[in-house]
């Protein structure tokens, strides 16, 4: 089965209007596109790193405030400043851009500009068209551009389930922390703000991380992780989002060799996020991480409900997030009981990821960062 | 609860006494002739005025009722124009004509000895039936049209072309994207963006320029500005810039309206800076201080206008604004802010659309607004009134046949005045495509004066179209659907806990999708786009309003040339200001001093430093 297309898609620096590419998102995601979206108010740098982290096929941008011919030009300009003229570019901003704009924006680089009236389904029919041919190898290039175009020939592999060599995790040289827990505990704020620790910290850190978002095998998927996280959007932190593509348990299929080639990549930390998991779920199997950190939500229902959640067994840390709730002060001596059961050392940690400078992140950041300073 | 669950209760509560007040004029002969007697003085006080025909006209128009219980309900339920609970109008004349010539009666002249200055005054008790209010003093055009472009004296220029026939000035001031997301001109990455689709400020001495040749602390000046997220920063800037001009005693006579509503914009908008909790705090600091130091002033335009334009229904766009009111009116509340020095100082902006529930969306709003406001805040009648800015829908618009856009905006604007709205805007036709040039947004401003000036439509008489039985069952679905819209809100654990689990924004999401399913399937009617196309797709040749480089330029070359002048004196502003906000004080104060040496981008970066940036919601 062919690999679906990706592609990255944003809204401008200063400009707010989202309506239309939430929209068109759904849309490219009904006809098996994984787009990768990195919200609103998004500086052309911004822009131009992630695409190539994400080695994506092609940008889209939703521009409605003006300013679209310098902002589409410029992202185009540094796209081959980098390296990156194999990503292509196109837009649409209603009737904002006229055609003569786009005469001229398609003159300075542009592939397409869709003006108004144009139908969905030909947004997506002329992205499947153009932008579904298969990448070249980069050898020759900037780091970040091999290392994402490296990450690909892994997930093609592993959607092929052909054999492929990982590194062996003995001689990894970054730590590895893996974040799980349910959908809508925190984990990417909580996460963005760490990094934000991180790159405070030490002016030399680099972070990697990897973030699963779900979809089905030959299908689209949204990956948004990026969109809410205002911290990672900076030249020493790597992201990759990754889609699930059919295999269960919260990780991709290519997650493991990923992980294994990020690991030895000159990274301090790789954090890796698992898209939001149920009970059973263990996704972190065969010393995959170095440390293994779940996130709760303090609305996990009854008390009985922490018995059946088997990561609170394996669990390095456990954070609580969200602790401003209500609920969170009888969550947290719940699951503090719970967890003396496993008999084995276990952090307890309570946060509240959304707060600025909260003093629970800060903890969490000092745990996983003790070994290492 | 919070208050919105007692604003629910309050508001079916009103309904109850209504009921019981119709019932009891139909069983208590006593109060039948009490209400009766009320309702023969205003029929004999309505003065007849005549039309330029010659056709004598009632100055309003009622119901023809004599059954004292449909008296009691009308009195009651809907009030009469200026009259609790302000169903047909905040004010008792709106858009009529002043009175030239009474032929008979005393309406227009009668001092009411029921002022408003008790506390409740539109409070009914059971026996006692409502005098009317004073007529309000001022006579202003309701037209007030939003504009900013390029550099300030290009959109000063704007605004004195618009302002020039009007007796009373009022404008509407559009920021561009820097401004609005709190950014200098010289920042990285946003050079193309200056002066686009608004007006470029960055310092005091933009603001300066921007109002130059009005007279800003005048009866008949007030000045509007549409900018929430740096709100604050902004609203001190004009400060600073009035008392340049006029120095410190200008002050307290500051007219005018900023909109600040942080609510709407992490709700549709996205355009805030600071996290929700944060912003917030520096509003309501804000208010505090604008409300006991400028009482002329309006601190908070809460907008449903960007709500509708980002796709919600119009029943989601009053629930939410309203929800959104409720909310602020709450916080203020607790922070110790008397209900009376703010809750006359709320004001409303809502979309005006072709929708049905447009028939009567202000209308409901303003009944729930003062029921809650007098019941569950017990605010006095200033505080009860929704005082109201429309616009016309900009998501109406289309691009393709676009001289259409004049129809459906004139349209419109009749729904908008149908809603007795206290001041409009009337959006241009060309604005799919650019910031509104002088033909189109002439036509807009004229399409006001034609409905208002021109046709007798509502001048000479109030109340000429409400009240119809379409109007009254609209009235009802509407006011039922917004209720359990506050319903649910409220099992979410009121409107900051909905807005942090993203309730309204997936709400108002969902209802965008349908809408754009609805324009590809057929079911929802366009006029040029999915009905009637004729084909040629070809953009017309319209007159582009775009910023030269040049004028970009001379933008960042001030910007660079004001932060020189003031480096030294930047650096200790701002380590005040921050000790301050550090601290939990009111920060107002030390923006005020502030925005004299800082630029906004200089403020906006402190304060993220201490406080955070927001975290987008998608």
């Amino acid at each position: 089965m062919a690999l679906p297309i990706r592609i990255l898609t944003a809204v401008p620096i200063c400009d707010g209007h989202d309506s239309a590419i939430n929209t068109i998102n759904l849309e490219f995601i009904r006809h098996g596109i994984e787009v990768v979206y990195l919200g609103f108010h998004r500086y052309v740098s911004d822009i131009v790193r992630a695409a190539i982290q994400e080695d994506v096929a092609a940008i889209g941008i939703s521009s409605y405030n003006g300013g679209h011919i310098d902002f589409f030009a410029d992202v185009v300009s540094q796209l081959k400043k980098k390296g990156a003229n194999d990503i292509a570019v196109f837009g649409g901003g209603g009737g904002t851009i006229t055609h003569d704009d786009a005469r001229q924006m398609k003159h300075k680089g542009v592939d397409e500009i869709f003006f108004a009236g144009t139908s969905l389904t030909e947004m997506a029919e002329y992205v499947k068209k153009h932008y579904g041919k298969k990448k070249k190898r980069r050898m020759k290039s900037k780091p970040d551009l091999v290392l994402a175009r490296k990450l690909t020939e892994l997930e093609e592999a592993a959607g092929k389930k052909a054999k492929h060599r990982t590194p062996n995790s003995e001689h990894r040289t970054s730590k590895v922390i893996g974040f799980t827990g349910p959908g809508g505990a925190g984990k990417t704020t909580l996460i963005d703000e760490l990094v934000l620790r991180f790159l405070q910290r030490d002016r030399k850190t680099r972070i990697a991380v990897l973030s699963h978002d779900p979809s089905v095998i030959g299908e689209g998927a949204l990956l948004g992780d990026r969109a809410t996280m205002i911290n990672s959007q900076d030249d020493r932190v790597f992201m990759r989002s990754m889609a699930t593509r059919g295999q269960a348990g919260g990780l991709s299929p290519a997650t493991e060799s990923c992980l294994a080639l990020l690991a030895h990549s000159g990274f301090d930390y790789v954090i890796i996020e698992t898209v939001g998991t149920g009970q059973e779920a263990l996704p972190f199997r065969n010393k995959l991480v170095d440390q293994t950190v779940l996130v709760m939500n303090p609305d996990y229902g009854a008390r009985l409900q922490l018995q059946k959640i088997v990561m609170l067994d394996v669990a390095d840390i456990v954070v609580v997030n969200k602790t401003d709730l209500e609920r969170a002060k009888a969550a947290l001596s719940e699951i503090q009981q719970r967890l003396t059961q496993n008999k084995r050392k276990q952090e307890i940690v309570a946060t509240v990821a959304k707060r600025h400078r909260d003093p629970g992140v800060d903890e969490l950041f000092e745990l996983i960062t003790k070994e290492n300073t | 609860m919070s208050k919105l669950g007692a604003v629910v209760e309050a508001v079916e509560k009103h309904g109850s006494f209504v009921l019981e007040q119709v019932k009891r004029a139909r069983s208590d002969e006593k109060f039948a002739q009490a209400v009766t007697e009320r309702w023969n003085k205003v029929k004999a006080e309505i003065p007849i005025a005549k039309a330029p025909t010659g056709l004598p006209l009632p100055r309003l128009a009622l119901p023809e009722i004599d059954e004292p219980g449909e008296i009691a309900r009308y009195l009651f339920g809907d009030g009469l124009p200026g009259e609790f609970p302000y169903l047909n109008g905040a004010y008792r004349e709106m858009y009529l004509e002043p009175l030239r010539e009474i032929e008979t009666g005393s309406y227009g002249n009668r001092k009411s000895p029921n002022g408003d200055s008790h506390n409740g005054a539109g409070r009914v008790s059971r026996a006692k039936i409502p005098e009317r209010p004073a007529r309000p003093p001022l006579q202003e055009e309701p037209t007030r049209l939003f504009s900013g472009l390029m550099l300030a004296e290009d959109t000063n220029k704007r605004f004195h072309f618009l302002s020039a026939h009007q007796r009373s000035k009022r404008l509407s001031t559009a920021f561009d994207g820097p401004t609005l997301y709190g950014i200098d001109s010289d920042a990285d990455g946003v050079f193309g963006k200056i002066g686009e689709g608004g007006v470029a400020v960055d310092t005091v001495e933009d603001v300066v320029r921007l109002y130059d040749g009005f007279e800003l602390g005048a009866p008949n000046f007030s000045a509007s500005m549409t900018i929430s997220g740096p709100a604050p920063i902004i609203m001190a800037m004009y400060i600073a810039a009035a008392k340049r001009r006029f120095g410190a005693k200008v002050v307290p006579n500051l007219r005018g309206t900023i909109q600040a509503d942080i609510f709407k914009e992490v709700q549709a908008q996205n355009e805030t800076i600071f996290p929700t909790e944060a912003s917030l705090r520096f509003l309501c600091d804000m208010i505090e201080w604008t409300t006991a130091n400028m009482p002329r002033w309006y601190p908070v335009s809460i907008s449903g206008y960007h709500i509708g334009e980002a796709g919600s229904t119009p029943v989601q766009q009053a629930a939410y604004t309203l929800s959104n009111g409720f909310a602020y009116a709450e916080m203020l509340s607790a922070r110790g802010v008397p209900i009376d020095q703010f809750a006359p100082r709320l004001s409303f902006f809502l979309d005006c659309g072709l929708d049905v529930e447009y028939i009567a969306l202000a209308r409901v709003s303003r009944k729930i607004w003062a029921i809650g406001m007098r019941d569950v805040f017990g605010a006095n009648a200033r505080g009860q009134m929704f005082k109201l800015h429309t616009q016309t829908s900009g998501r109406s618009l289309i691009a393709a046949e676009f001289k259409n856009n004049l129809t459906r905006t004139a349209a419109e604007l009749m729904l908008a005045y149908m809603n007795a709205t206290n001041s409009c805007h009337s959006n241009s036709a060309d604005e799919p495509f650019t910031t509104p040039s002088e033909e189109w947004i002439r036509l807009a401003a004229h399409g006001q004066a034609i409905l208002l000036e021109e046709s007798g439509i509502f001048k000479h008489t109030m109340n000429m179209l409400s009240g119809s039985p379409g109007m009254k069952a609209v009235e009802r679905a509407v006011e039922k659907a917004i209720l359990d819209e506050f319903r649910e809100i409220e099992s979410l654990g009121g409107v900051l806990a909905a807005v942090e689990n993203r309730y309204q924004r997936s709400q108002i999401q969902n209802a965008a999708h349908r809408y754009e399913q609805q324009i590809y399937d057929g079911t929802r009617p366009i006029v040029g786009l999915n009905r009637y196309r004729n084909g040629a797709d070809e953009m017309p040749e319209i007159e582009l309003v775009r910023t030269p480089r040049a004028k970009q330029n001379l933008q960042v070359e001030r910007l660079k040339k004001f932060k020189k002048k003031n480096a030294e004196k930047s650096k200790g502003a701002l380590d005040k200001l921050g000790a301050v906000v550090e601290r939990g004080k009111n920060c107002f104060p030390a923006l005020l001093e502030a925005v004299e040496v800082c630029s906004l981008g200089q403020i906006t970066g402190r304060l993220q430093e201490i406080v955070g940036r927001f975290r987008p919601m998608v």
